[in-house]
């Protein structure tokens, strides 16, 4: 037997042909084109939403409130720290319903100021697309509201208040956008990598084409090996796909070799547990079954961890990375690595005949 | 007597006598339709006999499929999953653990607010490493002193001032003087109204008693207490608690709000809640009084969904919440998401038939292939809908949503039989099951969004769904609207894939063009069965249409013409795919008067179809441009144009456009590839020139 040299070129052999037959099938086309849409789309959503919070979208200057009562005076003037809000004051509550009926205002405040404190009933349309965003304004502006009459009324306070710092125009979705959106992006790839690889094992058992590469001189661990390399080369790939994505959709991700490493690293370790499971059991709807029941367990356990790996995905998109964060970082690198011996002493072992 | 005139003759006696035999085909059509409905009831019978036993060794063949180390290690790592939960929720999953970073020193009032919310980490206060990006927020003493001005940064800041007001408010609950702790009390009313844009008064001024908006409609002169339409605070049919409003303007005492609940939704037909009059008069001179209303509009009702995703409605400004944007979404995906389980067994079982021959036994056994698909998709069906049916019992839904779910899950069922079909492993399977996942809940899903916004969400039944959930009535017509399209098109979906359960091209590898044309010429033997494949392909060129205008709606003026050409292109070719497919199955002969009987065929059988779902459709998307664009006949009803060019404009012109175009690509078709796709060019060509007539006609 000629050394490593004929061995790592059939490992080779077998992730190109696995490679291209997952082309040829046009698989990773579709799955392509699937994360494609959900990355296309979630961008979408997470501008669309958050020029939901521009109230340019609703009309050029704001929205307007139409507001009445005997305390109409203190929303005006709580308005007038609000560049997107607008005020006009009606005599008397039933014009100002008619207005609000009439479309001339898009929420209306009613007042009242009996016993001491100040009642506001606010008339907002019924669930409509801007609900969202009249609602988060008229709270905007009862909060102002509230703020200046605590202050007014500060000597009947026991405590001091902490200042509430200027109001800054900000995105309302960048927690979400890193905290969500970017893990789930950068975890679908390993996920499906090893979904794919329980498939391509199982089903070579299954048409009973493992006895003819194992006819080449080739053992069960090479031939593992193979397909486990085929699998985990793709998610870095569509990791970086994703990324660049996102980056022309204005959402910036730092630290991108930490996190090539990070979804490498869940990509093998996932990729040896579709294997393993392939290996042992030899059919393909219990391997399929098993293997993402023991994913999610392990996605379970890993939230025992000081910082959970979407945390940690976060953290090094944004920009925030802590020794922890990269300790957990090469932790996770460790384990894979851990993994893939592990995995090869245990094929090493099987009855290859078994299988067939 | 000449030759000649013998063949004429012989030809008159031929005609004559093709005209005297037609009372005798009708005679025996007649026999032999008595002696079918003669025989339905055993025949019956048999199909539900065999639907039955295939049924049976579908669940017992599957459920004893997975052997015992299997179903034990399964079990074992969902206990460990059930055990995790609680210790996993004790903890608290925080996704945004110290992504932020704030300079703060232990003396700032500004300490204790950072120190309670972990997304922030405290670091000490440093101007370098906030220019260098090291830190996002810098607090000096009781002030913001710098903070990043990147889009990281000044998300911070926003972060902060809601950490800062939370803490307030915490610190303000401990006080003694709770009217001064607390001093503004909200209290959050939904009410429909009929506008749909708001138009504002440019002036800043305060509207006096003269200026006010005088339509004549009782404002202020209703009686106190008066007033019938819907006024005070009646109960509607649903339990909701959610208020629609009279709307009449009528309802406005100078007391007493128009808080009457009624039972429909905004503006389904136009007109947005009809108030019933019969409520009890408001009392009370002050608005304060709804806040004892019977649920004077506040979401917080009784309803589980409502509870589930409508915000809090009053209390402190602080407390009060908007709705979550899409709340009829999170209604929708709990019903979607089983399904979605579901089909990945189904399509599973499905392929597996096709693996090693395994089905070969079935297709020899004296079943039909209607009884073996059935059979086998009844257990996943009956699957789906128990799911469905525990969920409705859950969220204390009606009989409705469990019937609106149906085509649904057919829908599902079927797009993953087609797809099981075609794929060729069980790796293409897995990702067209994805395929179909994805884009089957986008159907589902996105039309249900705008539940309430307007009347076109109810392309998805899930709308009906979630307006059952939300108490709201639907009439016999929405329902039919709804769920007849979803399962007609599942029945399209399973007949084609009917087409494919046949031996070459189950054990096969055949490619997948060839599979389609084998789909789409399987129930092909005669003319008119062109005709009605056009037809019943209609609700697919629908959804494409319906595709290709979200898509293109956001790019603004240019989309108009981009969707005059796609749709041209879907109709063309859903119109002479099937006449190709015939041809390359040898089914017709290629002559020419049979090319154009072909495509007069399918020209008729689109047209039939397109105006059974306009009438359906009438006046749906007469609001949106690019809608109207579709729609080009239906426009026509509005213009003020003589009734002769309405119906040639509404049915000739239509007709005899279908008709020749698809004539165009039939003629093309019968010789072959190259010639057919030439064909079908020229016949796009022609139909997107005349879309872009019509509509210039309409618009310009």
């Amino acid at each position: 037997m000629s050394g490593d040299g004929l061995l790592s070129d059939a490992r080779l052999t077998i992730a190109r042909r696995d490679l291209s037959s997952l082309s040829r099938e046009k698989t990773i086309v579709l799955a392509l084109l699937i994360q494609l849409f959900i990355a296309a789309f979630s961008s979408f959503l997470v501008v669309g939403l958050s020029s939901l919070y521009d109230p340019g979208s609703v009309s050029s200057d704001g929205i307007v409130v139409g507001v009445t009562g005997d305390d109409a005076q203190a929303l005006v003037d709580a308005a007038e720290e609000h560049e997107s809000i607008r005020t006009l004051t009606y005599a008397n509550e039933s014009r100002l319903r008619q207005a609000y009926q009439d479309g001339e205002v898009h929420a209306a405040m009613v007042t009242d100021g009996g016993g001491g404190r100040i009642d506001v009933e606010v008339l907002v349309p019924r669930e409509s697309i801007e609900t969202t965003l009249l609602v988060d304004q008229a709270r905007t502006l009862l909060e102002t509201v509230e703020r200046n009459e605590r202050e007014i009324r500060s000597a009947s306070l026991e405590r001091t208040l902490v200042p509430v710092p200027d109001d800054v125009d900000a995105s309302q979705y960048f927690g979400f956008t890193y905290t969500v959106l970017v893990p789930l992006l950068l975890f679908l790839p390993p996920f499906i990598s090893g979904s794919v690889a329980v498939d391509a094992l199982t089903e070579e058992i299954e048409r009973d084409t493992l006895e003819l590469l194992r006819v080449a001189p080739l053992s069960l661990v090479d031939i593992v090996d193979g397909k486990a390399l085929a699998m985990v080369v793709i998610a870095p790939l569509q990791a970086l796909l994703w990324v660049f994505l996102l980056g022309v959709n204005g959402i910036d991700v730092a630290n991108i070799l930490p996190l090539l490493a990070v979804v490498t690293a869940f990509a093998t370790i996932v990729v040896v547990v579709g294997l393993l499971l392939g290996v042992l059991t030899g059919r393909r709807r219990q391997a399929q079954l098993l293997y993402s029941v023991v994913v999610l367990f392990g996605f379970g356990l890993l939230t025992l961890l000081p910082e959970h790996p979407a945390t940690t995905v976060a953290k090094l998109a944004v920009d925030s990375a802590t020794s922890a964060t990269m300790a957990h970082v090469a932790g996770y690198v460790t384990v894979a690595v851990l993994a893939v011996l592990a995995a090869r002493a245990v094929v090493a072992r099987t009855d290859a005949e078994a299988l067939s | 007597m000449t030759a000649g005139d013998g063949s004429r003759i012989r030809r008159l006696l031929g005609w004559l006598r093709r005209l005297l035999g037609w009372p005798r085909r009708l005679l025996g059509w007649l026999r032999r339709l008595l002696g079918g409905l003669r025989r339905a009831p055993g025949w019956l019978r048999t199909r539900a006999e065999n639907v039955g036993r295939i049924a049976r060794w579908e669940v017992t063949k599957n459920a004893g499929g997975l052997d015992k180390k299997t179903v034990v290690i399964a079990l074992v790592a969902l206990v460990g999953l059930g055990a995790l939960a609680p210790v996993v929720l004790s903890q608290g999953i925080a996704l945004d653990d110290g992504i932020y970073r704030v300079g703060v020193s232990e003396d700032s009032p500004y300490y204790d607010a950072v120190a309670a919310d972990d997304t922030f980490r405290i670091q000490e206060p440093d101007r370098r490493a906030l220019l260098a990006g090291n830190q996002e927020i810098l607090i000096r003493g009781d002030r913001v002193a710098r903070f990043a001005d990147t889009t990281k940064g000044r998300a911070a800041v926003s972060e902060l001032r809601s950490t800062v007001e939370r803490y307030n408010d915490n610190v303000m609950r401990g006080e003694t003087n709770q009217s001064a702790a607390f001093p503004v009390l909200v209290n959050l009313t939904y009410v429909s109204r009929n506008v749909t844009s708001v138009d504002p008064p440019p002036q800043f001024a305060v509207s006096g008693p003269d200026e006010g908006p005088d339509d004549g409609t009782t404002g202020d002169t209703a009686t106190p207490g008066g007033g019938t339409a819907g006024d005070g605070t009646g109960t509607g049919s649903d339990g909701s608690g959610t208020d629609g409003s009279g709307t009449d303007g009528a309802d406005d005492g100078t007391n007493g709000d128009g808080s009457g609940t009624d039972g429909d939704g905004a503006g389904t037909d136009g007109t947005a809640g009809d108030g019933d009059g019969s409520g009890t008069p408001g009392d009370g001179t002050d608005g304060t009084d709804t806040n004892d209303g019977s649920g004077g509009g506040n979401v917080g009702g009784s309803n589980i969904a409502d509870r589930l995703t409508g915000g809090s409605a009053s209390g402190a400004p602080s407390d009060i919440s908007p709705p979550f944007p899409f709340r009829s979404l999170v209604l929708a995906f709990i019903f979607v998401l089983p399904l979605n389980f579901i089909i990945q067994a189904y399509g599973s079982t499905i392929l597996g038939e096709r693996i090693n021959r395994r089905g070969e036994l079935l297709l020899v056994a004296p079943v039909s292939r209607g009884d073996i698909i059935a059979g086998k998709t009844l257990p996943y069906l009956a699957g789906a809908l128990g799911v469905a049916t525990l969920i409705t019992l859950a969220l204390q839904g009606s009989a409705v949503s469990v019937l609106a779910v149906v085509p649904l899950a057919l829908l599902f069922l079927s797009a993953t039989f087609l797809g099981a079909m075609f794929a060729r492993s069980f790796k293409e399977l897995t990702f067209v099951t994805v395929t179909i996942t994805v884009s089957l809940t986008s159907y589902a899903f996105v039309p249900a969004i705008f539940t309430e916004v307007t009347p076109i969400a109810l392309i998805s039944p899930l709308t009906l769904v979630v307006r059952d959930l939300q108490g709201q009535a639907i009439s016999l017509g929405q329902f039919t609207f709804s769920t007849l399209p979803p399962t007609l098109t599942a029945f399209v979906m399973f007949g084609l894939g009917a087409g494919l359960y046949r031996e070459e091209d189950m054990f096969t590898q055949r490619p997948i063009p060839l599979k389609v044309l084998d789909a789409l010429a399987g129930p092909i033997s005669r003319v008119r069965h062109v005709g009605m494949m056009t037809a019943v392909l209609l609700p697919f060129v629908l959804v494409a249409e319906l595709v290709v205008v979200a898509l293109l709606f956001a790019l603004g003026e240019i989309s108009i013409i981009l969707v005059l050409a796609a749709v041209a292109i879907v109709e063309e070719v859903a119109k002479s795919l099937h006449i190709y497919a015939s041809y390359v199955h040898s089914r017709f002969d290629r002559g020419l008067r049979r090319a154009l009987t072909l495509g007069a065929a399918s020209g008729v059988g689109f047209f039939v179809a397109e105006k059974f779902q306009l009438i359906a459709q009438l006046g749906d998307l007469q609001s949106r441009d690019i809608g109207q664009a579709q729609q080009n006949d239906l426009a026509v009803l509005g213009a003020d144009v003589p009734l002769a060019l309405v119906a040639v404009g509404l049915l000739v012109a239509p007709l005899v456009l279908h008709v020749v175009t698809a004539s165009i690509s039939a003629v093309g078709a019968r010789r072959g590839r190259q010639a057919y796709l030439g064909a079908i060019t020229v016949a796009i060509v022609v139909h997107f020139a005349y879309n872009l007539t019509v509509v210039s006609i309409l618009v310009g």
